[in-house]
């Protein structure tokens, strides 16, 4: 029998830190509703969760969560799936670390295709260091250690995935929950690793990234005539084009997964019934006589 | 005449086959009833450069190197010219003199000579320059009295997947070995012998098989690692068996990756491990902190090897210790143990498993080079000894939320363990300090009792570690305190130093965290003398036991940091010169 669930039933009791009016609200309050509307339940749901200020929001979702090292989601995410592929997993961090300390993680993720999904707060700030450059910060940004403006391009992440061969590939604002209710919705049911970047403003550092300039600069692509996510070369274009910053499900293919590269079989590792008399275990002797 | 008893050294250029026929030519002696132990010595690098391959073989088991090489197959100039130093007075050289001959000034009288043209007669005769190994193996079972039906049976079983043609070009490789000597040589004994006796029931095995092994057996079901020397064989063995056994082995983009994989398998509930060596051990040192605090049972294999930095890839060393005793920001509860033969390395795999998962920590299966990727003879694995243990593990039923807590204060620190799926366990688990229930905190109080909850399991832990083995004569006078490969040599040193009446005996730690002080110290007492023994340039485990224990009267050290591992002569000399006894490299 399905039972209902509401986003309340993913709340926990812990306060929030993050301050008021930070982007990373809308995309929990998003994660909660999409996950409900699913009929996922938090048991069945495993939540790794990177360092910085979006890492936190792991301590804010009901359900079995990891809150690691600064830039370590994706391989801890990675491998919860494969010893219990039945459980829902979901990875979350910042800008900084999936893009900077997480970078070489993020690009074999998307080569390993494994089925779950990773949500990329992007706030184009190091926030809860107060304030530096992060790896999708203007060049020419000023911050606390780029006084005289950021030197380094901004990495465009989407576009970084796509060219390392990802199979499913969104982008969403924080203010425009009921979009990324339905792009977290479709990353989860999406089989195989699903990327949806949110541009989730930092209120307190971030002063050139506002709401208000999102809110000038974003684009639904599938409001586009003729857009199909599944050409890769339009996604393409589309991520890298000058000017507006485009939403919605960009990119989405089928490729086959690690779990099926693997050939993983579908009974959980996590779960296996250990038992060192295997008549196999003995025979393997025989290999070394 | 020297009966069965004699350390063979292959050398010659990397890739050229000596590592197969060296194989071969251990497979022969165990065969034969020997106990063999073979040492790899081969460059970093996949063709060309000096290797050589050491089998050692005799009566004793577990013993390592021999004080000296009794017979060295040099394949080229340079082979003889890097290890004539090394051979024992009385030994022989087998070179190949197709293309270069032996220099006046590099001639040692005291060995004699046997100079073939295998690399000429293996093109003449066979019509392929290859099977000059074959030769050579040929012209040993001649010179060394090998029983000719075991070599023939043993080239034809490695060599069969590759087709009868293959087997029988081996075949005529060894005939061939033995008609040149019985020609060319039928008046000049080698001076050795062997004489077969029963194999028996036993297994020839590297450290890293019995590790992966050990660990299959005992359970693991998840791997991640990152190729590095020497630990690769390990990824390599259990990538091929663990999918056979509904697990699942994972190569990762680096060792940051290998080692989180672990973690987060091990976090779903699997007995997941990773191996790695030296620069691979640094990288996974901030992620093993986050296992010690999240209290996640993970079990990290170093096969140790010369550092720092890229140092000596393949070459053997103890100089890792530190790190995996004290490695990482912050405190955690850690476990080191240390296996000293191939044998314990199949057992403590198992161990380190129970050990991680009843105490939900990290747990380090230290081994290196000498030991790791060196093969050696043992009895088959008593698989019926093999238990496993997961501690306080919930994988069944529910527990009530709001009541379970993830690090709920126990006698013994350890906290009832749930794994994702469980009803009513869902928690936070947070490389942040937390509390009972897993919320972030940095209340005072709190992080008193946690820092005293993780760390009090280093003490409840003592009574499962495993036990120092005491070797030699209890009441020895003069003591040596060692661990891991050095398990070999000491052991030999003991026996031999033992029958020359000079009665000594051996602490063979096997647990290095929590470290065995009280062993140490009991150890201590009675010996005027106690010599520590270690592959390190700063004494990292003498330094240890003065820094736990405290003052110690006749604390020695005997280091030795070339990348080689100890011979038995090495550790034998010193002390016998305490004593004012001189000695000679012995044979055996």
């Amino acid at each position: 029998m399905a039972i209902a669930l509401t986003p309340k039933d993913f709340a926990t009791a812990t306060p929030s830190w993050w301050c008021p009016g930070c982007g990373d609200y809308g995309v929990l309050s998003a994660l909660k509703q999409a996950l409900a509307e699913l009929g996922r339940l938090p048991k069945d749901v495993a939540f790794v969760s990177g360092i910085g200020c979006s890492g936190k929001i792991s301590g804010y979702l009901h359900s079995y969560a990891f809150h690691g090292v600064h830039g370590r989601a994706l391989p801890v995410a990675t491998a919860v799936k494969l010893a219990n592929r039945e459980l829902t997993v979901i990875a979350a961090g910042g800008d900084g670390d999936g893009y900077a300390i997480g970078a070489g993680h993020f690009v074999h993720t998307v080569r390993r295709n494994p089925d779950l999904t990773y949500i990329v707060m992007d706030n184009q700030t190091y926030g809860l260091t107060k304030g530096q450059a992060s790896p999708t910060s203007a060049t020419g940004y000023v911050a606390s250690v780029s006084p005289n403006g950021n030197p380094d391009a901004p990495i465009n992440g989407l576009a970084v995935a796509l060219a390392a061969g990802a199979s499913f590939l969104a982008r969403g604002f924080s203010a425009q929950p009921k979009q990324m209710v339905a792009l977290i919705k479709a990353a989860i049911a999406h089989r195989g690793f699903s990327i949806v970047e949110v541009m989730s403003p930092c209120v307190t550092y971030n002063k050139v990234n506002t709401y208000a300039w999102f809110k000038d600069h974003v684009e639904d692509v599938t409001q586009r005539p003729d857009y199909a996510p599944n050409d890769r070369l339009a996604a393409f274009e589309a991520l890298t084009r000058e000017g507006d910053i485009p939403l919605g499900i960009i990119y989405e293919n089928d490729r086959p997964t690690l779990e099926d590269g693997m050939r993983l079989p579908q009974a959980p590792i996590a779960r296996l019934d250990l038992r060192t008399d295997d008549p196999r275990f003995a025979s393997m002797r025989e290999a070394f006589r | 005449m020297i009966l069965n008893s004699v350390e063979v050294m292959f050398g010659g250029q990397a890739g050229d086959g000596s590592l197969t026929t060296g194989d071969l030519i251990a497979g022969v002696f165990k065969r034969m009833g020997l106990e063999v132990y073979t040492y790899k010595d081969f460059p970093s690098r996949i063709r060309g450069g000096h290797t050589n391959y050491v089998i050692r073989a005799g009566v004793s088991r577990d013993y390592g190197m021999a004080d000296a090489v009794d017979v060295l197959v040099a394949f080229d100039l340079e082979a003889v010219e890097a290890h004539i130093e090394e051979m024992r007075p009385g030994g022989f050289v087998v070179f190949d003199n197709s293309s270069e001959a032996i220099p006046e000034h590099v001639r040692r009288a005291d060995v004699q000579w046997y100079e073939i043209p295998l690399a000429r007669i293996a093109k003449d005769e066979l019509g392929l320059e290859l099977v000059r190994n074959t030769i050579s193996l040929g012209v040993l079972a001649a010179l060394l009295g090998m029983d000719p039906a075991i070599v023939r049976a043993d080239v034809a079983a490695v060599y069969q997947r590759k087709g009868d043609k293959v087997v029988d070009l081996n075949l005529r490789a060894i005939e061939a070995g033995e008609l040149y000597v019985r020609q060319h040589f039928g008046q000049q004994p080698s001076g050795y012998g062997l004489i077969a006796s029963d194999d028996g029931d036993r297994l020839i095995m590297m450290g890293n098989d019995a590790i992966a092994y050990g660990a299959l057996v005992a359970g693991c079901r998840f791997m991640a690692g990152y190729p590095i020397t020497p630990a690769t064989d390990i990824l390599e063995w259990m990538s091929k068996e663990l999918p056979k056994f509904g697990g699942a082995a994972v190569q990762a983009e680096d060792e940051l990756a290998a080692i989180t994989m672990t973690l987060g398998a091990a976090f779903a509930g699997a007995r997941a491990m990773t191996a790695t060596s030296g620069p691979g051990q640094s990288l996974m040192t901030e992620a093993i902190g986050l296992a010690g605090t999240l209290e996640i049972p993970v079990v990290v294999v170093e096969c140790a090897r010369a550092g720092p930095s890229t140092g000596m890839p393949t070459k053997t060393e103890q100089s890792n210790l530190n790190t995996l005793i004290y490695g990482g920001h912050g405190e955690i509860p850690r476990c080191v143990i240390a296996p000293g033969t191939v044998s314990e390395s199949f057992e403590f795999a198992g161990v380190a498993f129970n050990l991680a998962e009843k105490y939900q920590m990290p747990v380090f299966l230290l081994t290196e080079q000498a030991l790791c990727q060196s093969k050696a003879t043992l009895a088959p694995p008593d698989l019926g000894t093999v238990t496993i243990d997961r501690g306080k593990r919930i994988d069944e039923g529910a527990v009530t939320f709001g009541e379970y807590q993830r690090y709920a204060f126990t006698e013994n620190g350890v906290s009832p363990r749930v794994i994702p799926g469980l009803e009513g366990g869902m928690h936070l688990e947070a490389g942040s300090e937390h509390n009972e229930g897993g919320v972030i905190t940095e209340n005072a109080r709190n992080r008193r009792r946690m820092m005293e909850k993780r760390m009090g399991k280093l003490e409840a832990m003592v009574p499962d570690l495993p036990r120092a083995i005491l070797h030699g004569v209890a009441d020895a006078d003069i003591g040596i305190i060692g661990y891991g490969a050095n398990r070999g040599p000491i052991a030999e040193a003991v026996d031999r130093l033992s029958a020359m009446g000079i009665p000594t005996r051996f602490l063979q730690l096997r647990t290095l965290w929590p470290f065995p002080e009280d062993e140490i110290r009991a150890f201590f007492r009675g010996a005027s003398h106690v010599f520590v023994v270690e592959n390190n340039y700063t004494g990292q485990l003498e330094r240890l036991i003065r820094a736990v224990v405290g003052p110690l009267g006749g604390l020695r050290s005997l280091r030795k940091y070339d990348g080689r591992p100890f011979r038995p002569i090495e550790i034998i000399e010193p002390i016998a010169h305490l004593n004012d006894v001189d000695v000679e490299v012995e044979v055996g």
